[in-house]
């Protein structure tokens, strides 16, 4: 480190001298303290190269030593585009600058910068929009120079967070402003939040000056630091960033690897204001930055900024920066005022009474590289002759550095987020901000106010609103100061052209002042467009320090005023987050089914249909189609049981049962015999179909529906609400999750259910197909449902949720003798499919009608009204336009259609392949596909686009493909 | 304490598998099966204090819902809430929530020999209930977790977007909201003067939201304890 | 994130709820023409102004309606369906052709 460098105490609050810290950069090490940042550590060492610009390799250094710059873009190991004034240095840290070829002291990129007139900005649009198949040939050459940093691949994810939190007012921005609204809020009993992205509580006070001697600030912050600190009202959170404003006050506050998602009922934005560059040539050398950037230097990290420093300045705050300056022993050789005639302030006085060279009406109208190349040598000052012009004599100044004190720009960000508008005073030359969402207010320099008086009781004035809000005092806020005649920081055309460029607008992209004139000459002259067709304002920055001088030099270029011209939308997040933040710990439910380590011990593939777990097949992976086709087979050979568990269960009780269930479904239910089960196909008020299921009446008041898996929540709302609407003397509850159950279905399965079933007359007279009882199985309470959805003898059994294992247990040891084996979802979509039975959601879409997929069977017309009655009357009357048919392939060598294959009539699109597998049963694929009406008969033929565009002959045949007479489910 | 075997004769929770990997003791309470410790009883009341999750899901619970329903659970010696999203500690233990107007939620005491969840759930049983009045198999269709301790609700910050912060939602407080993504019933229910919060969520869902509340637990060095050291507090 | 205040349930962020479309009275079925069966099914007035939508809280499968200015986003009450739906709605036979709501 060099002692030459670092300041004695008390400057430098954050480092502390006791602690060194080794790390690297570009592979050479170097020492800083505990406290520094990697940009504060390296420029005590007088490292100030940092990294390369984006466009043109142009060497960087540290601007704002506030991380609101994409200068100090550095690479961290497994970090991309980390912010060297951002990060704090750590023992071992490996840094590197970004975006440079070779070496980052020597580019070879940066001859770009000598070519940079012929690369004008539009350039990449006019050049490679003609000949066609131009711009596929150079972007990947393009797409090699663009795009910062470089992505760690070997990165392995780390364990980020998220947390809610709630606070009566949140207070963003620590400064002055926030300190004393957050105190103020706290002592008429808020719960407070006060959150600052800097290390420390303070805000400016930590580094600006306020008074001439230099002890008003640092007195000021104690004082209030102290107060918040003491406050139990009040949360402080450093080193925190609110990325966004939310509605209703829903702040992102991102700290470390947690992002906070904060509610608060009032918020006070303090979040204070951004200084500006001077735009002139070479304005981007190391060793130009803003006047706080020296400050933050030397009082934050006890880092002299140079030897030699010129000042360039339009107000009082660049003498300030020159008291700073000569107290840190620094050669201040020149103030350049941009002003014709200053009016100082008590710190400027006394600057000006130090017998330092101060040129007023003179501009900085270049700067000079020094030997290295690298760093700034010296500035060029001019006469100002007029608005952003300068006399010819020039005279040359060498210094190491120069110092920006030309004015401010509100960060508006999080204010615009919120609907607040940005517009421009030409009496102050300053954005202004007004149109604040509600119950947010905002307070301080972001509110144009700029004396420290004034500052602390606009911050009053806020609380106050928002303890009133919150009902916690009843106070008359003081009145707003008329912000339009307050002295104003902001000098209002601190830019000079220059004949060879290289004034930058915007350090992102590299965009000099013609870049911009000349997006307008081009004919973008909406703000939005320039942006756009410029790039200005597209980079990591987010135009924070482009956006005035872009609004500016656009106004003048199309000869609009700046409150005219307006600036671009701020849109979150405020500064970069990483995106581990957005992912943190997400939740992805898990149903399982109470049977669902049964299936695991059976040696069950699993498979995710919506949040549930269910067995696919039982078997190795490798065998997958000899498991599914060996489990058809044992259903329809002995018997099978099936997990039906995830199926939707809903209870409907009451006087108005039946009659809801008769409003609600197509089918006829009032006068459905207690102990019987009707299919129950549901359409939504366009007469689509949207879910089906049976309806169990197990009283004349109680019904069991059961609905589609993935149907049955939505099932469940849209019960609730028409009947928030009919108001039906009817209960209708969600019963789901407290059912599980089986099919146990095959010839043989009434054999195996009489087993363990002896209160319940099994026999097919007694209780027919269609038939629901209650009873007991294996002992323990159960609904027992004959439905034959994969066409064979088969029973649902459906049981108190806790007594899933015990009644799998109990049917797969009683069925020992018949062979029962279990049978996962792929065997019974192949079965259901042999079967003709179509599964809502795979052979419907948001289009189908009843009569398309056959259904028409299940309306009855004859009631007043269910939910798609009129819809479907009226699409009765139009002629159909497709039709769900099955299908099979006779060709065996064909590939077998699948899902979502065309069917094609010559080379038109006629409809497509809902579900197709080849049938075990029937020993050839069966299908069913969506054909044009008059392809619809039994013994018509289409084609399939099936796998590899092989052409597949299909032939309509009668449903269903397995047992037409229906006579195995009616055993 | 007798060491049971969770069978499946028994109710058990659907987290039982968990319960014997993390060395479960088990004990029998009526005709269920539950955890009664893990580790000493003394770490465990040690760890109610500070943050720990209890599966309390094999204790009875039911609900009852319908017009009728408040007025008959009154008839049946049930003190309840006076307005929804409220819940009401019975003299034998015993906590009834109104989850709406017409819709309460019961849950047994730690003992299980509640006399009001019996008396509920035998009502369901001899089909005696009174006209309007719906029953609802919550014990099954409901998993029951407690988190409890005096880090519970900075927990549940981390998975439940509601403010439960022991000073803005006081005892018997009921929020229906959604906690780890699973939509649930959650009451502030303290035991003794430890803070406590009651989570009834979809039981099929209750192995995933164990795994997250654990998870979430994992920072303040929170763990399971069984029913025993709720008990004791 | 918005809140939204159910009318059971207080104030919540509204990804607790599930949205239901505009509210808007159902004309009677068998009175209306096809053309204004089909504006009531497919059209939605998607009005700049303050319009009536339904919501659900989904914890608690609670329904009710919200009055919502379209412009501002801003929610003005809300309040439970019965104080719209306050008497059972009959549907009778096609031929008698009663009201319907």
């Amino acid at each position: 480190m060099s002692n030459d460098v670092r300041l004695p105490a008390p400057f430098g609050s954050l480092i502390d001298r006791d602690k060194t810290i080794s790390f690297r950069f570009e592979n050479k090490t170097y020492q800083g303290f505990a406290g520094d940042n990697i940009a504060s550590a390296l420029a005590a060492n007088n490292q100030w190269l940092l990294s390369r610009s984006f466009k043109y390799h142009r060497p960087r250094g540290a601007l704002t030593m506030a991380g609101q710059d994409a200068n100090t873009m550095i690479q961290l190991p497994s970090d991309p585009n980390a912010l060297a004034d951002r990060v704090a240095i750590s023992d071992g840290l490996e840094v590197m600058g970004q975006n440079y070829s070779g070496s980052l002291n020597r580019d070879s990129g940066a001859l770009l910068g000598l070519v940079a007139k012929f690369l004008p900005v539009g350039f990449y649009y006019k050049a490679f929009f003609k000949p066609r198949g131009m711009w596929e040939r150079w972007a990947p050459l393009i797409r090699k120079k663009a795009g910062l940093g470089v992505i760690d691949q070997q990165f392995q994810p780390e364990y980020f967070d998220k947390q809610y939190q709630f606070y009566d007012v949140a207070v963003i921005g620590a400064g002055p402003a926030g300190l004393t609204a957050a105190l103020a809020a706290a002592k008429a009993g808020a719960e407070v939040l006060l959150v600052d992205e800097n290390p420390s509580l303070g805000g400016s006070l930590n580094y600006s000056r306020l008074d001439a001697e230099g002890e008003k600030a640092r007195q000021l912050r104690q004082r209030l630091v102290a107060e918040v600190l003491a406050s139990d009202n009040i949360t402080a959170m450093t080193n925190a960033t609110c990325n966004g404003w939310f509605a209703d006050n829903w702040l992102p506050i991102i700290r470390g690897k947690r992002l906070y998602k904060v509610r608060a009922k009032q918020t006070i934005l303090c979040v204070g204001a951004l200084e500006q560059q001077a735009v002139f040539h070479n304005n981007d050398l190391p060793g130009v930055i803003m006047s706080s950037a020296a400050q933050r230097l030397m009082h934050l990290y006890g880092v002299r900024p140079g030897k030699t420093a010129v000042i360039v300045t339009g107000n009082n705050d660049g003498y300030a920066a020159a008291l700073d300056l000569l107290d840190a022993g620094v050669e201040v050789k020149a103030i350049v005022d941009l002003r014709e005639q200053p009016e100082y302030d008590a710190v400027a006085k006394k600057a000006a009474s130090k017998g330092l060279t101060i040129k007023t009406g003179h501009a900085v109208f270049a700067a000079h590289k020094d030997r290295s190349g690298l760093h700034l040598g010296s500035v060029e000052v001019r006469k100002i002759i007029r608005q952003g012009v300068c006399g010819d004599q020039s005279e040359t100044i060498l210094c190491d550095t120069l110092c920006m004190a030309v004015g401010y720009t509100p960060t508006y960000q999080l204010v615009c987020q919120g609907g607040g508008q940005l517009s421009y005073n030409d009496n102050t030359s300053m954005f202004t901000l007004t149109n604040c969402p509600q119950n947010c207010q905002i307070a301080g320099s972001v509110n144009s106010h700029w004396l420290i008086d004034d500052v602390i009781a606009d911050a009053q004035r806020a609380a106050i609103i928002a303890s009133n809000a919150l009902g916690l005092s009843n106070e008359t806020p003081d009145q707003q100061l008329d912000i339009s005649l307050q002295h104003s920081p902001n000098f209002s055309w601190p830019i000079f052209a220059h004949p060879k460029g290289k004034e930058f607008v915007d350090f992102d992209e590299d965009l000099q002042i013609a870049d911009i004139i000349n997006a307008t000459r081009d004919g973008y002259e909406h703000i939005q467009l320039v942006k756009r067709y410029s790039t200005c304002g597209m980079g990591p920055s987010q135009g924070r320090h482009s956006a005035l001088a872009t609004a500016r030099l656009v106004a003048a270029a199309t000869n609009r005023t700046v409150a005219q011209t307006g600036v671009t939308t701020a849109r979150p997040p405020f500064s970069a987050e990483h995106l581990a933040h957005s992912a943190g710990r997400s939740f992805y439910p898990a149903r399982r089914s109470s049977m669902h380590y049964r299936h695991l011990e059976a040696g069950a593939q699993m498979l995710q249909a919506g949040a549930w777990y269910r067995p696919a097949y039982y078997g190795s992976a490798e065998c997958r189609e000899a498991c599914i086709n060996s489990e058809v087979n044992n259903v329809r050979t002995n018997v099978g049981l099936v997990d039906v568990s995830t199926l939707g269960g809903l209870e409907v009780r009451g006087p108005d049962a039946a009659e809801f269930l008769n409003r609600f479904y197509t089918f006829g239910f009032l006068k459905q015999p207690v102990g019987r089960a009707r299919y129950a196909l549901l359409t939504n008020e366009a007469g689509v179909v949207i879910d089906d299921g049976v309806a169990c009446r197990f009283g004349e008041q109680h019904y069991y529906v059961t609905a589609t898996t993935g149907g049955v929540d939505r099932v469940y709302q849209n019960m609730l609400k028409w009947n928030a609407q009919w108001r039906l003397d009817v209960d209708i509850a969600n019963v789901t999750s407290a059912y599980c159950g089986v099919n146990i279905a095959g010839p043989k399965a009434r054999d195996v259910l009489r087993k363990v079933c002896s209160d319940i007359d099994l026999s097919s007279e007694a209780f027919p197909y269609m038939g629901v009882r209650q009873g007991t199985v294996a002992g323990i309470a159960a609904r027992v449902i004959r439905v034959g959805f994969v066409g064979e003898l088969g029973y649902e059994v459906h049981v108190p949720q806790h007594c899933g294992e015990a009644l799998w247990d109990a049917l797969i040891e009683a069925g020992a003798e018949q062979g029962i084996k279990p049978f996962g979802i792929e065997a019974q979509r192949v079965l259901r499919l042999e079967k003709g039975h179509i599964i809502i959601g795979q052979d419907t879409d948001a289009m189908s009608t009843p009569a398309e997929v056959q259904m028409s069977w299940a309306i009855a017309r004859q009631k007043p009204f269910f939910v798609g009655s009129r819809s479907i009357q009226e699409l009765d009357k139009l002629p159909a336009k497709r039709s769900l048919v099955g299908f099979v392939v006779d060709n065996l060598s064909a590939p077998i259609p699948l899902e979502s294959h065309l069917v094609l009539n010559g080379d038109r699109m006629t409809g497509r392949v809902t579900s197709c597998h080849f049938s075990p049963t029937l020993n050839k694929p069966v299908g069913l596909a969506y054909v044009e009406p008059d392809k619809a008969e039994v013994g018509s033929r289409f084609t399939i686009k099936s796998s590899g565009g092989v052409m597949v002959d299909a032939l309509v045949v009668e449903l269903p493909f397995y047992d037409p007479e229906t006579q195995r489910q009616e055993l | 304490m007798s060491a049971t075997t969770v069978t499946a004769a028994l109710r058990r929770s659907q987290l039982y598998r968990r319960h014997i990997d993390l060395g479960g003791h088990f004990e029998q309470v009526a005709e269920s099966t539950l955890v009664s410790h893990y580790r000493s009883i003394e770490e465990e009341r040690a760890q109610v204090k500070t943050l720990a999750l209890v599966d309390l899901s094999a204790l009875p619970r039911i609900g009852f819902k319908g017009l009728g329903a408040p007025d008959w659970a009154a008839a049946q010696g049930m003190t309840l809430p006076a307005q929804p999203n409220r819940a009401t500690l019975q003299d034998d233990g015993t906590l009834i929530a109104r989850l709406s107007q017409t819709e309460l939620l019961i849950a047994s005491n730690l003992s299980g020999a509640s006399t009001h969840s019996a008396v509920a759930v035998s009502a369901v049983a001899d089909t005696t209930l009174a006209e309007r009045v719906y029953s609802l198999p919550r014990a099954d269709s409901h998993s029951w977790l407690v988190l409890c301790g005096d880090l519970a609700a900075e927990t549940l910050a981390k998975v439940c977007g509601v403010d439960l912060r022991p000073h803005k939602f006081a005892n018997g407080e009921v929020a229906q909201t959604s906690i780890a993504k699973i939509n649930g019933v959650l009451i502030r229910n303290d035991y003794g003067d430890t803070l406590a919060y009651s989570i009834f969520s979809d039981s099929s869902s209750v192995e995933f939201l164990w795994d997250s509340l654990l998870d979430a637990m994992a920072e303040f060095n929170g763990a399971p304890v069984g029913v025993q050291a709720l008990r004791d507090c | 994130m918005k809140l939204l205040t159910c009318p059971l349930n207080g104030p919540r962020n509204i990804s607790e709820f599930t949205y239901g479309g505009e509210y808007h009275p159902t004309p009677d079925h068998q009175l209306v023409t096809p053309r204004e069966w089909a504006e009531h099914v497919f059209f939605h007035d998607n009005a700049a102004g303050v319009v009536i939508e339904w919501w659900c809280h989904t914890a608690s499968s609670y329904w009710f309606l919200a009055e919502r200015n379209t412009i501002s986003d801003q929610v003005i009450r809300t309040f439970p369906a019965d104080e719209i739906f306050n008497q059972r709605v009959e549907f009778n036979q096609p031929a008698s052709s009663g009201e319907s709501n």
